[in-house]
Parts: structure tokens; sequence; C-alpha cells
């Protein structure tokens, strides 16, 4: 089956900062595909190439076999997205994000489905935005994305600020994504999360890859993916 | 590349049901009910004529725009001439300030991702964001249109009326278009406003410079060939199109360039910042000062240049209100038997005594916006006293108050002295007989802010009163003691009145006892 993912070689430029210096990545169906690194190594800006946000300065970025940046619209009617900060309209309900979300995604409308996400993820959808705590932004964002019928998951560090109870509960829906076959791209800082959910993982270091495998064959060696991460990232000091 | 923008053209609507009626109403109103004054103001042809004469003259033509139909003036004419500038750089403001809250101020705080991740085109916002700025611009058109005839002064037809209201609304366009090239070029919300306004303030000058000389530059100026549509006289229809073609030709570049970029990025890529603080900054009076600092600029610019514009009429001053019932009530009222231009200075310190008190007034309601948005909470978790940080913001304000008295006493003389009628000495103290009373409010602001800080923005409705009491008062002769309820009602108005320093001196420790009481509320009370 063809990947869902398919990153080559990307390259991005900001002006003369080279943000992304190659990238391979792929997401096949069914699979969780980690992503994992620092803060300012580039996971949010490969996500936004991703997205047909930020259009790659090399390289090529395919969504189910098709050109991210120029057929972004038809692709986003088959992906949902959570970022990480999420910021909303003050003067609106999450319940009315929500709907617009939903509706601009163009999934048919299945209340049964958001009323199931908004009562397990113990969201308040009547209140005003500019009243929610980081934690209920992000429940707004994940709630619009689960409850849309997509074929890809784009979830960039979709858990910071969820209590462990809401963890777990987004563990759970992530499991039945990938039952039902979906693919997910899930960057993330919480090494205990990754290692539940994730088939395979790549690290990322200053915009390149340098570590791309299965999560078994990690633990099998061994190591707890935290290990392989800070060996990865901490500056050996012997030569 | 505009997938499902009718759809964002409705949540823009739903965004905007409050914000934008307000807009529509209060410019639609304000416009409209001044015209309503006008056969009020110059009864008959005489008054009319005379008016004119005293317009025509360089510095309020640069003030106020070019005087047409010289000799056939109608009140509708009168209007139009006064009116149309300011009533096109309000409508201009709505609209820098709407498009750039629906572009690039959603994609600097990461909303816009959401979207485009959906499946909505590149330029979808973009495009429903022009055509909802299109429609608020017609609304406000049409309603002016109507109420104008409805109004119906002397000198009305239904084609002055829609040449007046479109002249207007398609300046409003155009500065919409130039917003939203702004938001494309810049990556600051702040940044693309700030250009804009800009913008706006140049086609002001240009505008001023182009109608005193009669040359070029008032057409080069959307406000300056907005005016020549000379409404309810010429009517002319083609300034009209060239706004209209100009505001396409912007959009259509500010489309283009935003196909192209990234979403998020700027073409002009945001300057990098200081990589360590100031020594200034470090410490509680700097923060103060630092987040006090733009909005205290940005007054003291626009009151040293209203001071100026104000100083260059002061020639004119005799003319123009010996044929003007309103005005010469007005100052008779400030003087009593003393000179207009003495009545003229009172009444002008007063004034700008009072928009002096704004920054004053928001410097010190800092504290409880910065409060409300929890920003205070990692400040006053370090080793620093509630009441050392609210006393930065206070000094920061009684700074500003005593302050800024010299920028209106330099830009008036500087405008003034070629005519010879300002004494400085005199002038100075009437601008500074007013610092106690702006002390007194930066005072009750405290008090506010530390006793009822639900309250806070009542200081605000004492200076909206204070302004309506000193400015109105003596025209609809209210009674003494309403203008008392405010602290600059209780300011002996320099040079016509004589000096007194009790009220002064009740002023000033009404400032320092409230502030005191201000200090000790929040001492007490939580920070939320």
């Amino acid at each position: 089956m063809a990947a869902v993912v398919e990153i080559i070689g990307l390259r991005k430029k900001f002006g003369s900062v080279q943000a992304l210096d190659g990238i391979d990545l792929t997401v096949d169906p069914g699979q969780v595909q980690a992503f994992l690194g620092p803060n300012g190594a580039g996971k949010t800006t490969t996500i936004r190439c991703l997205l047909g946000l930020l259009r790659a300065s090399a390289g090529e970025v395919r969504l189910f076999g098709r050109d991210a940046w120029k057929e972004a619209v038809d692709l986003h009617k088959r992906l949902s997205y959570v970022p990480g900060d999420v910021s909303l309209w003050d003067n609106f309900t999450g319940g009315e994000v929500i709907d617009l979300f939903l509706s601009l995604h163009g999934s048919k409308p299945d209340r049964g489905r958001r009323q199931d996400y908004l009562r397990r993820f113990d969201l308040d959808p009547a209140k005003k935005c500019r009243a929610y705590s980081k934690g209920n932004r992000q429940k707004v964002a994940l709630v619009a994305a689960l409850a849309a019928t997509s074929e890809l998951y784009v979830l960039d560090e979709p858990s910071s600020g969820l209590d462990p109870l809401l963890e777990k509960v987004f563990q759970d829906c992530v499991h039945e994504l990938k039952e039902q076959g979906k693919a997910v791209l899930l960057s993330s800082h919480i090494m205990s999360e990754v290692e539940k959910l994730a088939d395979q993982v790549s690290l990322i270091k200053a915009g390149r890859i340098v570590f791309a495998g299965p999560l078994e064959e990690i633990l099998r060696k061994g190591k707890t993916l935290e290990e392989l991460f800070l060996s990865e990232y901490v500056e050996r000091t012997s030569p | 590349m505009t997938a499902n923008f009718f759809r964002l053209m409705v949540f823009i609507a739903r965004r905007e049901r409050i914000a934008s009626s307000i807009w529509i109403a209060a410019l639609v109103l304000s416009s409209v009910g001044l015209a309503a004054l006008y056969p009020g103001l110059f009864p008959d042809q005489a008054a009319l004529d005379a008016m004119a004469t005293t317009l025509n003259t360089p510095a309020m033509t640069a003030l106020m725009g070019p005087v047409y139909g010289l000799g056939q003036l109608t009140p509708a004419m009168a209007f139009a001439q006064q009116c149309l500038a300011w009533f096109a750089i309000a409508a201009a403001i709505m609209n820098i300030f709407f498009v750039i809250r629906h572009t690039r101020a959603d994609e600097e705080l990461g909303r816009q991702d959401m979207l485009a991740a959906l499946p909505v085109g590149k330029l979808a916002t973009a495009t429903a964001v022009l055509l909802s700025a299109l429609i608020l611009n017609g609304v406000v058109a049409l309603l002016s249109w109507a109420l104008l005839l409805a109004v119906g002064v002397e000198g009305t037809t239904a084609a002055g009326a829609a040449v007046y209201a479109l002249s207007a609304g398609l300046q409003g366009v155009l500065f919409a278009a130039v917003a939203l090239l702004a938001a494309q070029l810049l990556s600051t919300a702040r940044a693309a406003a700030g250009l804009s306004f800009a913008l706006l303030g140049l086609s002001y000058l240009a505008r001023a410079q182009g109608d005193m000389d009669g040359d070029v530059l008032s057409y080069v100026s959307p406000l300056g060939l907005g005016l020549k549509v000379e409404a309810f006289y010429a009517d002319n229809l083609a300034p009209l199109a060239v706004l209209a073609a100009e505001a396409l030709a912007l959009a259509a570049g500010a489309l283009v360039v935003n196909a192209r970029r990234d979403v998020g990025a700027g073409v002009i890529p945001a300057r990098p910042g200081r990589k360590q603080a100031s020594r200034f900054l470090r410490g509680p009076l700097g923060l103060a000062w630092r987040l006090s600092r733009n909005t205290c600029l940005a007054w003291a610019a626009g009151l040293f240049l209203l001071s100026a514009s104000y100083g260059a009429v002061i020639g004119q001053l005799d003319s123009f209100a010996s044929d003007n019932d309103m005005i010469r009530q007005m100052l008779e009222a400030q003087g009593g038997a003393a000179s207009l231009t003495e009545g003229f200075i009172a009444l002008l310190c007063a004034i700008m005594a009072l928009s002096a008190t704004v920054p004053v007034i928001a410097t010190v309601s800092r504290w409880r916006s910065e409060e409300k948005r929890g920003r205070l909470d990692p400040v006053l978790a370090r080793a620093v006293p509630r009441e050392r940080l609210f006393g930065s913001f206070l000094a920061v304000a009684a700074a500003e108050a005593v302050c800024f008295p010299v920028l209106t006493v330099t830009g008036l003389y500087a405008a003034a002295r070629p005519t010879g009628l300002v004494d400085l000495g005199q002038l100075a103290q009437a601008a500074f007989v007013y610092v106690p009373a702006s002390l007194a409010m930066a005072g009750l602001t405290a008090l506010a802010v530390g006793l009822l800080p639900r309250l806070a923005s009542l200081a605000w409705l004492l200076l909206a009163y204070s302004f309506v009491a000193v400015y109105f008062g003596p025209l609809f002769d209210l009674p003494k003691w309403a203008a008392r309820l405010s602290p600059f009602g209780n300011v002996p108005q320099l040079p016509v009145q004589p000096f007194a320093a009790a009220p002064l001196l009740a002023l000033l420790a009404l400032a320092a006892l409230s502030a005191a009481a201000g200090l000790q509320g929040l001492r007490r009370r939580d920070i939320a």
C-alpha cells in the first residue's frame, strides 16, 4: 500500500537560516510514526511543510502520493491536525470552534461522535475560549481533530497541558485510530507516551534525521527511548 | 485557491457581529449627526460666506481641506467640505483594524495554522476578508446616504449624498487593501497596523501640503483625491473611479504576495530584538516605563502636532469667531471680558490637559490589564513587593502628567509665535496649572485599581465626563457644580480667571491621599 506521508530530502531555508537540512520521513496506514527532537530542531517546521503552510526550498513532500503544497486544499479533506500551542478566538465557545473546524473540514456532521469525544475528554463546550485553560484549549483542538473522519492525523505535541487521566484517554484514542488503519504522525516530548504508542521513531537534530527505526528494535537492545534520546543529544565529552 | 472562502466570511461576520456593528453605528451616526447641526450653526447665507472666507486660508485649508463653490454655499456643501475628510479617516481606521484583526493577528497567534490545515484555499482568508470589508464599507456608505437624505439639510441632493458616502466608503476599501498588503509584507500584526497607519498619516500630510499649495500632491493622496468629488456641488465621479482602481490594484498585489508566501512569514523579515535587557529595564521602574512607552510616545507626538495646528490658526481666530455664534459663545463663556485669544488659550489648555491625561490613566490602569492576563504573577513571584511595582507605574504616570504640558506649550508657541499674539510665560502658566488635576486623576485611578479592581475602568468614565463638563458645560449652560465634580473643573482657567492656590493644593492632596489608599488596598487584596 502507498505511504500516506512521504518526505524525501526536505530542505527549508528562512533567509540565511537553514532550518531543515534533508529530512526523510514516511508514515504508512495503520502506523504511528513518532517524531522526536529537542525544541528548535525543526519538528514543527517539518509539520508545517507537510500541511502546505510552508513551501519547501528543496525536496519532496507528498501526502497520499500528491504534492503537499500544490494540492493542499484537497489533501486537507483527508487529514486532521492538532497544534501544540492552541490559540482560539476569545468570544467563541469551545463548541462553536469545534463546529467551525468540522464544517470547514467537510466531513459529514456526526453529532454522536462529537458528543462522544466531548464526554471522553470531559470538555464543557459552552464556555467561551477566553475562559479556557491551556489544557482545555488543547482539548478543543483534539475533539475537533478526532471527531472529523480522516485518514491521517498530524499531532504536534498534542498532549501538552493534559492531566494524566486525559493523557490516558488520548492514548486510547490513538490506539483506536491505529486499529482503524489510520496513519498518525505524532510529535512529542513525552517519552513514556511515545513508548506506549509508536511503531516507528524518527529523531531530528538541527534539521536532520539522526535516527529512524522501529521502536521494537530500540527496546530489544535493552535501551529505553529516553536513553537513546539523551545519547543522541547530550554533548559527548570524551573524544 | 479560495476554497471555502464563503464559510470563512460567515465566520468573520460572526466574530464581527458586535465590534463592526458599533463601528458602523458610530461612523454613520456621528457623520449624519454633524450634518444635522449645520443649519443651526450657519443660519443664513452671510454666516456661511463668512465661514467660507475664514476656511479659505492656507492654514485652515491644510487642516480641513479645500473650499469649493464660494458664493453659492449651502449648508450641505459646508458640511461636506468640513466633514468628509474626517469621515474618511475614521472609515480608514476601522478598515485597518478590521483587516489586520482577521489576517496577520490570527496568523501571529497561530490560529491561521489550524484553519489552513483544513481544506481551505491559500487565498480563502484574504478573499473572505476583502469581500467582508467591501460589504462593511458598503453598509456604511448606504446607511450614510439614506440618513443624509432623511435628514435633508438644505442643499442636499441624492447624487451629492451618494458621492459623499461613496467617497468615504471607497477610501475605506482602499485602506482595507493597504492593510491587507501590509499584512502580507510584515510578520507581526503591530508592524502591519503601524505601516498602514503611517501611510494614512502620510496621506493626510500630503493632502494638507497639496491643498495648501494647490498642487498634485492632493491627487496622489487618497484622502485628497476623495475630497475632489466636491459633494453637493460638482459631484465628480472621476475621483471615485480612480479610488476604486487603486484599491483593486493594491488588493490584487496583496493576493499575489499572499499566494506565494509561507503562512506565518512576512516578505520583510522581522527585525531581531535585543539579546539582553538594557540596564534600565532590569527593575520595576524600567518594566513600568517599557509597558507604557509606546502609548506615551504616540500620545506625545499626537499632542504636539495638535497643539501646533491649533497654534497655526490662532492668527485667524478673531475673524473666525466673530462670524460664528457657537464658537464665540464658547470662548466668551471661558473668557468673559478678556480677549478672544486669551479665551482660546484657556480653552485649548483645558482640552490639551484632558487629552494628556489619557496616557496617564492608561499607565496606571495598565496594572489592571496586566493583572487580568496573569502577567503580573511571574513578576510578583520574584522578590518584588507589590507596592514597589505599583509605585513604579504611578511614578511613570506622574512623570507623564508633568511632562505633557511642555509639549502643549512648545507646540502651540512654535506655531503661533509669528502672530505675536501669544505670551510664552502666560501660556506656560495656563498649561501647567492643570498638572494637579492630571495627578488627581492618576491618584483616583490608583484608588480604583487598588480598592475596586473590577471597576477600574470608571476612571475613563470620569475623564469622559470631565471632557463634557469642561468643554460643553459653558455652551449648554450646565450648572457650576456639574464642572466641580471633575478635578479639571476646579482648576483656575488661566489667563482669563485669576490664579488661586487653594484648589490646586486640594487637588494635590487628593492625588496623594487616593494614591496612598490605592496602594494600601492593593497590599491587602488578591491578585487576580
